[in-house]
């Protein structure tokens, strides 16, 4: 018997050995073409070309900004922020607003509207990138910070809709009626009663928001060609075209486009997870 | 308050709030959907859109795509994504999920993070940084030559094995979200029910088949639609990491549209088939995964 455990007791640790080893690969995968980009920032593209893996001697930060001045990272990255503020703000307020109305308020209407915006999670972006363009054009929204947004915050509606009228439903009707009792109209009770309940589902969509429209590109790269109104993702590939042999540039603008949203992710990691596993609930 | 005026406030209140959401979203997802199917059928290539004349041309730039070699290409592309999706980052997404789930390491919060990070960083900024590392002049060449000193990179020229890194990094990139979502729902499982199950003498094996895996046959589904879709809109990592090349073989079906309707002449009726074609599989593809659930799973 205690060999018998004794035996059991040395599978387990040769299986658990296994498992950190499984793991520490993995980590090791994930870190490892991210530190050798911000390495390789760190020399002269004649220093690159000499070695490319080793480490920088002496270390070159020249790069960074250089590749701040020629990617324009300032116009950049205040076009990022305005995007995704705004977007996620309006997509929050409207969606939420529109929840409360398809959750609390009967209407003979909320069957086919709820139901073409959760048909709307799973359309693809593809199918509209084409009469978008056609659109914005015709309405003279290209190449405008407008004919930007207005996409934006409409891919965002649908997940905005679907978590919100889950989560507001849950709300006791209670709570709506004695307002109702005591004269309160519908839009003050959305403002003073429900908005200030969906907290944690405001932050999970803000979540999903957030960093689906800072790392948007498909729609942005056929909207805006002007300089002045592009993202971060759209900048950064000026330098895989024309600049794509100058490396020790290349590297170190990828390094800044990827700085904000690591640390993004290491300020909100749990939330991220969170909202991630809240959008998959789907299909 | 007359219960009119109340009835009447009650429905002004529900467009009020309901409006401005509905309309944005017909404008810029709804109606475009729509609006590419009757395009598609139709030989408008530009010009005035509203307004202008329009042919309808029955199903002819649905045969033209059919035709075209570049179309199989990308749709070739595609299932192979989601078989790398279906076949690799979802059984290993739930083996990792589950070993984090059992505790059977420590440091479990910090794997995890490790794992999903790469799906939080721009798809455009990993396209490029893998590029340049797979490139004959990158870091692959140099690993590669430390292994084996004759070692010639040319994965990424080479149109047979073009497709071999970008199915990497998509590997690369995605396991962690399936991890994320597998463990999600683990969680929910009630831990005495396991801890029941192993008083009763059940192996880690047996809890993960009798138990586990039945609890997660739903989960199973939506992540095998979650791929479907995904690989469908897949783009801005081919964008950036090979634009389709080379010769158009690492091409998908999003950037095969993209090419025909912004690169060169426009070719929108043409963009607009193979759109809707898309959107056509993707409902397809989700049907026959729901058919698959109900015929084999469906133990919930």
């Amino acid at each position: 018997m205690g060999k018998e455990i004794r035996k059991k007791n040395g599978i387990a640790l040769i299986y658990r050995a296994l498992t950190y080893l499984v793991f520490g690969i993995i980590t090791f995968l994930t870190i490892y073409p991210l530190l050798w980009l911000v390495i390789s920032s760190l020399k002269t593209t004649q220093a690159f070309q000499m070695d490319r893996l080793g480490f920088p001697n002496p270390l070159f930060f020249k790069n960074y900004p250089m590749a701040w001045k020629i990617g324009h990272f300032d116009v950049l990255f205040s076009n990022s922020v305005f995007y995704t503020i705004i977007t996620t703000i309006v997509v929050l307020i409207l969606s939420f607003a529109a929840s409360f109305g398809f959750a609390k308020i009967p209407s003979r209407a909320t069957g086919f509207l709820h139901g073409s915006f959760v048909i709307g999670i799973l359309l693809t972006l593809q199918s509209i990138m084409v009469p978008l363009f056609l659109m914005t054009n015709a309405v003279g929204l290209y190449n405008t910070r407008l004919g930007i947004l207005i996409p934006y915050i409409g891919i965002g509606l649908p997940m905005g809709i679907y978590l919100g009228t889950e989560y507001i439903k849950s709300i006791p009707d209670a709570l709506i009626e004695s307002a109702r009792i005591e004269g309160a109209g519908f839009i003050r009770i959305f403002f003073s009663i429900i908005a200030p309940m969906t907290k944690p589902v405001a932050m999970t969509l803000a979540i999903i928001s957030f960093t689906g429209i800072w790392n948007e590109f498909m729609l942005i790269n056929i909207l805006a060609s002007k300089e002045a109104i592009k993202s971060l993702p759209v900048g950064i590939l000026k330098f895989s075209g024309a600049l794509a042999t100058d490396y020790g540039k290349q590297f170190a603008a990828l390094s800044i486009g990827m700085a904000p949203m690591l640390a993004f992710y290491a300020l909100f990691h749990k939330q991220i997870t969170q909202g991630v596993s809240a959008g998959a609930v789907k299909g | 308050m007359s219960m009119m005026t109340s009835k009447r406030e009650q429905r002004r209140a529900y467009w009020l709030l309901v409006l401005p959401a509905v309309l944005i979203y017909y404008a810029v997802l709804a109606f475009p959907t729509i609006f590419s199917i009757i395009l598609s059928l139709t030989n408008f290539n530009g010009g005035k859109v509203f307004g202008s004349q329009m042919d309808f041309v029955g199903l002819k730039h649905y045969v033209r795509m059919f035709q075209d070699q570049y179309f199989w290409i990308a749709l070739k592309n595609n299932f192979l994504i989601i078989l790398i999706s279906v076949f690799g980052q979802i059984p290993i997404g739930f083996a990792l999920a589950y070993i984090l789930f059992r505790r059977i390491i420590r440091y479990e919060g910090f794997f995890q993070t490790m794992t999903y990070l790469p799906n939080t960083i721009s798809t455009i900024v990993i396209g490029v940084m893998f590029q340049s590392f797979f490139s004959p002049y990158g870091a692959f060449t140099q690993l590669g030559k430390m292994i084996d000193p004759t070692f010639e990179n040319t994965l990424m020229l080479n149109p047979d094995m073009a497709m071999i890194p970008v199915l990497m990094v998509i590997l690369w990139m995605y396991t962690g979200y399936y991890m994320i979502i597998f463990l999600a729902n683990m969680q929910k499982i009630d831990q005495s029910v396991i801890e029941a199950c192993r008083i009763d003498g059940a192996n880690e094996f047996q809890t993960l088949r009798y138990l586990i895996l039945p609890a997660l046959s739903g989960v199973i589904v939506t992540t095998a639609i979650l791929a479907i879709s995904g690989s469908l809109k897949s783009f801005d990592l081919i964008f950036a990491m090979t634009a389709g090349n080379p010769a158009r073989r690492t091409s998908v079906l999003s950037l095969y549209m993209f090419d025909n309707a912004f690169r060169g002449a426009p070719d929108y009726p043409l963009a607009n088939a193979i759109s809707t074609f898309m959107v056509v599989l993707s409902f397809l593809l989700i049907i026959v995964v729901r058919a698959v659930e109900k015929r084999f799973g469906g133990r919930e």
